[in-house]
């Protein structure tokens, strides 16, 4: 096995884990799309290192992070759902990207490149999903009770405000680190598909959170391995192994 | 603020922008009473639970004892579709170990089993969901329990059923509990205070003297039957 599948494995194995854990909370707080706008949003940054020739994650992460800010600065401000507010700040973003995005970079941005991973790209990127998977463990249950009841919640004590922050950030990072997996168009199913074919399997939440985030490693390892075997763009396969499993999880669905 | 008091409010107003919702409201709760408010569509009786519990701001006074430890029980809980959420785990989230979580759905007049504990809370009937939320506020034995109206979307047999566990509750467990409630059935009269609530107080003071039909008439804008 060479070095270098080694590595787009192992960044498959961790960034698909922590995407499909996510999932299973974005899903449950009906923000199934916002992990696909929010790859768009990230397109001005990933245009500038795909430009400068550094990680695109480097480059997503900033302009997630001004692109998340601003959604939760609109957030507080107006009473508008956060899902409109993604999208007013998605589609402002993929058309700043592409008045300087290079044609020939277009097919990059949009559904990613795993073949040149390095080993420090590789070490980042672990670190980073084994971080925010313990921050979303650990905030798991308060972001649970806070999308069915925000009131009670509070009333018990959870501060609301603060911990969708940190999920919000926790969506950042899982979205700038899966572009490197699926690209910025595809992003949003790496997130949503793991976590629905789990929940249609699912009997309890500990099932459907770990269930999401075992689909999510094997759609990675599945789509890299055919990308290996195929040579085309590891994302699609992502993504295609991913939905093969939410069709198969059709069979298995608990009423 | 006298010992025996754990909730004093004093000139509260709430306004959303323009629209004045409660005005110049003035009352107290006494440790172990049962207070029940009154009012029709729209008076403020949620509004006032939920500034009480500080979700809403608000102008006045409203002071509490000490560590009140409170439990709520709101109006609206809507478990999002196929959320494959048990009672077990619904009730982790309170860090309830198994032996509170039974005593506290029995107190409810729900037969504890693993079976139950298993049970998705979305394929819980309405009046089960009810008292399995009842269940909860209460399994950590807080000071005073909010009810915002719990024998909504209801039928007759399980407003039955709820209004024993919460008239047992309140009498044996001897919490305080703040009933938001549209009837005038007999946990009103059980009541130590009822206040009658129309955006302002209408009426304050012990059952006997508040329902009456005159001031029933007068609360909800026609005559009612008792």
């Amino acid at each position: 096995m060479d070095l270098q599948f080694l590595y787009s494995l192992i960044v498959g194995i961790f960034i698909g884990g922590v995407a499909g854990y996510l999932g299973s909370l974005m899903i449950t707080k009906r923000m199934a799309l916002v992990g696909d706008a929010l790859g768009h949003a990230a397109l001005p940054g990933i245009a500038l290192a795909l430009i400068y020739g550094f990680n695109p994650s480097w480059g997503a992460i900033p302009a997630l992070f001004l692109g998340i800010l601003v959604i939760w600065f609109f957030e507080m401000h107006t009473k508008l759902p956060m899902e409109a507010l993604t999208g007013i700040v998605f589609t402002a973003s993929v058309a700043i990207a592409f008045l300087f995005l290079p044609e020939s970079q277009v097919s990059n941005a949009l559904i990613g490149d795993i073949s040149k991973i390095s080993l420090s790209d590789t070490i980042f990127s672990v670190i980073l999903s084994i971080i925010v998977f313990l921050i979303l463990k650990k905030i798991f249950s308060k972001m649970i009770l806070t999308s069915i009841s925000e009131d009670v919640a509070r009333v018990e004590h959870i501060d609301t405000k603060k911990y969708n922050f940190i999920y919000l950030v926790c969506i950042a990072i899982v979205v700038a680190l899966g572009i490197k997996v699926t690209g910025s168009l595809l992003m949003g199913a790496l997130v949503i598909t793991p976590a629905a074919a789990a929940r249609n399997m699912a009997s309890n939440l500990f099932q459907y959170s770990f269930g999401a985030l075992i689909i999510g490693v094997i759609s990675c390892v599945l789509g890299i391995l055919l990308f290996k075997v195929f040579s085309l763009p590891a994302g699609p396969f992502v993504i295609l192994s991913a939905t093969s499993i939410f069709l198969i999880s059709l069979i298995f669905k608990k009423q | 603020m006298d010992k025996d008091i754990v909730l004093k409010v004093e000139n509260l107003n709430v306004a959303f922008g323009e629209e004045k919702v409660i005005e110049d409201l003035s009352f107290d709760l006494k440790e172990k009473e049962l207070l029940v408010i009154l009012g029709p569509n729209g008076a403020g009786k949620s509004t006032l639970l939920k500034t009480l519990l500080g979700l809403i701001p608000y102008e006045g006074k409203i002071q509490w004892k000490n560590s009140v430890h409170i439990g709520y029980v709101p109006n609206e809980f809507i478990i999002p579709d196929n959320l494959p959420l048990n009672l077990r785990e619904f009730f982790q989230f309170k860090k309830d170990s198994p032996e509170k979580i039974y005593k506290a759905l029995e107190w409810v007049g729900i037969k504890s089993s693993d079976k139950i504990l298993e049970k998705k809370l979305y394929a819980l009937s309405s009046g089960q969901l009810r008292r399995t939320l009842i269940a909860w506020a209460m399994s950590d034995d807080p000071d005073i329990i909010f009810l915002d109206e719990p024998m909504l979307f209801i039928d007759i047999h399980g407003r039955e059923t709820i209004y024993d566990s919460l008239t047992r509750l309140w009498e044996e467990k001897n919490q305080s509990i703040i009933l938001v409630s549209h009837e005038v059935g007999e946990v009103c009269k059980k009541a130590d205070k009822v206040l009658a609530l129309n955006k302002i107080k209408l009426f304050y003071g012990p059952p006997k003297e508040i329902i009456t039909p005159q001031n029933l008439a007068k609360i909800y804008g026609s005559p009612i039957s008792l």
